[in-house]
């Protein structure tokens, strides 16, 4: 029976790894960037996502009844709202659960009372299609007893153009160094093939099939997509870390993911991603082996 | 054992290396394949290690079929070879030992059966005592010695030795050939590359001389000097 000592491919990627220590180096800290890069623009993304969610700018009109208008007029407003084209649906909001939500925001609607309520009711609309808004807005402002209709398509739509600007930007950035990352880690495990060939050649001469030739320079890629993973997540963590506080501290306003809710999404993200392109990049540069 | 079938080698660059060879070796014989730069003994080599592929004809070396046989099994042929170069291809950082276990240990030999099996091949090759040194200890013949062992550690069928004499002086040259006469005995099918011919007249075992990709004396107990 064939039984192979995983010590020694192990042993094989630390020694390739130290023999080309500059090159190696080169890759951890490309590599590195390109996942700090990566989950900068993840996070980001993701936290416009939520304050366009929080903001209630995701597809959403809010319409406000005639505070003088009747329970039976409101009923009447809403039926009307879900006979109009391009709605998803249609959530009544009564001036008590509005002034609720007012005071769970605003420290300033405390003293409120609902006697004194000065909210109407109001209906929160999700539609489906931006292109067909202005016409929902028109057609919801000649329906009788409604007073105002909140539509915030134009700020929604800046917001939206902002995330596609930073997503073309991230896309770029991702194509850029995820080519460079590879490039450079497949030089790396090209330099620690050609300063064993000899060795290569003999393994070869003896009989050793092409996965035992190409095993240790497997996991000298892996290796350097773990140590670049890990190393990218204590500098997101930092950089994050830093953001969060200012954001805490100066922009009220906009709110943030912490970082300890999406530290394990961030790590094992980093860790799958960092040893993909490691042993991606060693897989090209040992195709030759690995085709024996 | 070893059947050459009409066999023609074409590199890309045009060149016409093997012009078509008709060889059989047996298991167990012992052939000396001679011939002047250019005769094509390396290319009948690199075709007998499937470092190259055949371009027509049919190569069989026991049940490997060479002109069809895939990338993959390869490995697997070759365990069935032991192969020793002109310049020993030693592990400078490796002892004796440890270059000869390294063959068992890449195709995935049980480290109780290196131990056992090293030191007696060792014995094989007179090198008793010399386990721990390094290549660069011991002679240029001990460590054409040590290349040889390595080439028996995985108990080949057949053992191919290209110019093996090449960089060692006369009198380890005759120890190396008395070596490999002696692997012949025991039963191995031996094929030596070379142009020494005082070695070659001396054996007087079987000799393939080649010239311009072509066999142009095959005889038993031939003489080097008869074609050259």
């Amino acid at each position: 029976m064939r039984r192979y000592n995983p010590f020694y491919f192990i042993g094989q990627a630390f020694e390739g790894l130290w023999r080309n220590g500059v090159m190696s180096f080169a890759s951890i800290a490309v590599l590195t960037s390109l996942l700090v890069v990566i989950g900068g623009f993840t996070l980001l993304v993701t936290n416009i996502d939520v304050n366009l969610d929080e903001f209630g700018l995701i597809n959403q009109i809010v319409v406000f009844c005639d505070p003088n208008a009747t329970d039976e007029q409101i009923t009447e407003i809403g039926e009307a709202i879900g006979k109009l084209d391009n709605i998803e649906s249609v959530e009544h909001v009564t001036k008590e659960e509005g002034l609720e939500q007012m005071k769970a925001e605003y420290d300033i609607y405390d003293d409120v009372s609902e006697e004194n309520n000065p909210l109407p009711d109001s209906f929160v609309i999700t539609y489906l299609e931006n292109e067909k808004v202005p016409n929902l807005d028109y057609q919801l402002n000649q329906i009788e007893g409604i007073a105002k209709v909140n539509n915030r398509l134009d700020l929604a739509t800046k917001i939206e153009g902002f995330k596609r600007g930073v997503m073309l930007v991230f896309v770029w950035f991702l194509v850029i160094l995820g080519v460079v990352s590879i490039f450079i880690i497949i030089n790396t495990i090209k330099l620690s093939v050609f300063s064993r060939r000899n060795e290569i050649s003999i393994m070869q001469y003896v009989g050793a099939t092409g996965w035992f030739i190409s095993l240790p320079y497997l996991i000298e890629g892996a290796i350097i997509g773990i140590v670049s993973s890990v190393a990218a997540y204590f500098i997101e963590w930092y950089i994050y870390s830093y953001i969060e506080e200012m954001v805490i501290t100066d922009l009220q306003m906009i709110s943030i993911l912490q970082f300890s809710d999406i530290r394990a999404y961030v790590f094992w993200g980093f860790l799958g991603l960092g040893i993909i392109t490691g042993v991606v990049g060693s897989i090209i540069s040992l195709a030759r082996y690995l085709r024996q | 054992m070893i059947d050459f079938v009409n066999v023609k080698k074409a590199y890309p660059n045009g060149t016409m290396a093997l012009k078509g060879i008709d060889l059989h070796i047996d298991e167990g014989e012992f052939v000396f394949v001679c011939g002047p730069s250019g005769a094509g003994k390396s290319t009948l080599m690199k075709l007998l290690l499937r470092e190259e592929r055949i371009s027509s004809g049919k190569l069989t070396v026991g049940d490997y079929d060479l002109s069809t046989l895939s990338n993959v099994r390869v490995p697997y042929y070759r365990r069935e070879l032991g192969v020793v170069f002109q310049d020993f291809r030693l592990f400078p950082k490796k002892t004796v030992f440890e270059n000869v276990a390294f063959a068992m240990e890449v195709v995935g030999t049980p480290k109780s059966l290196i131990k056992r099996r090293v030191p007696a091949i060792l014995n094989t090759v007179n090198l008793n005592g010399k386990q721990d040194s390094f290549p660069n200890e011991i002679s240029g013949g001990e460590q054409q010695r040590v290349a040889l062992a390595r080439a028996l550690a995985n108990n080949p069928k057949v053992v191919i030795a290209d110019e093996p004499t090449g960089n060692i002086d006369p009198k380890m040259s005759l120890e190396i050939m008395s070596l490999l006469v002696k692997i012949n005995k025991l039963g191995k099918t031996v094929i030596v590359v070379t142009h020494e011919k005082d070695l070659v007249d001396y054996y007087k075992q079987r000799v393939v001389m080649l010239d311009n990709g072509l066999i142009v004396e095959d005889r038993v107990g031939g003489m080097f000097n008869a074609q050259v």
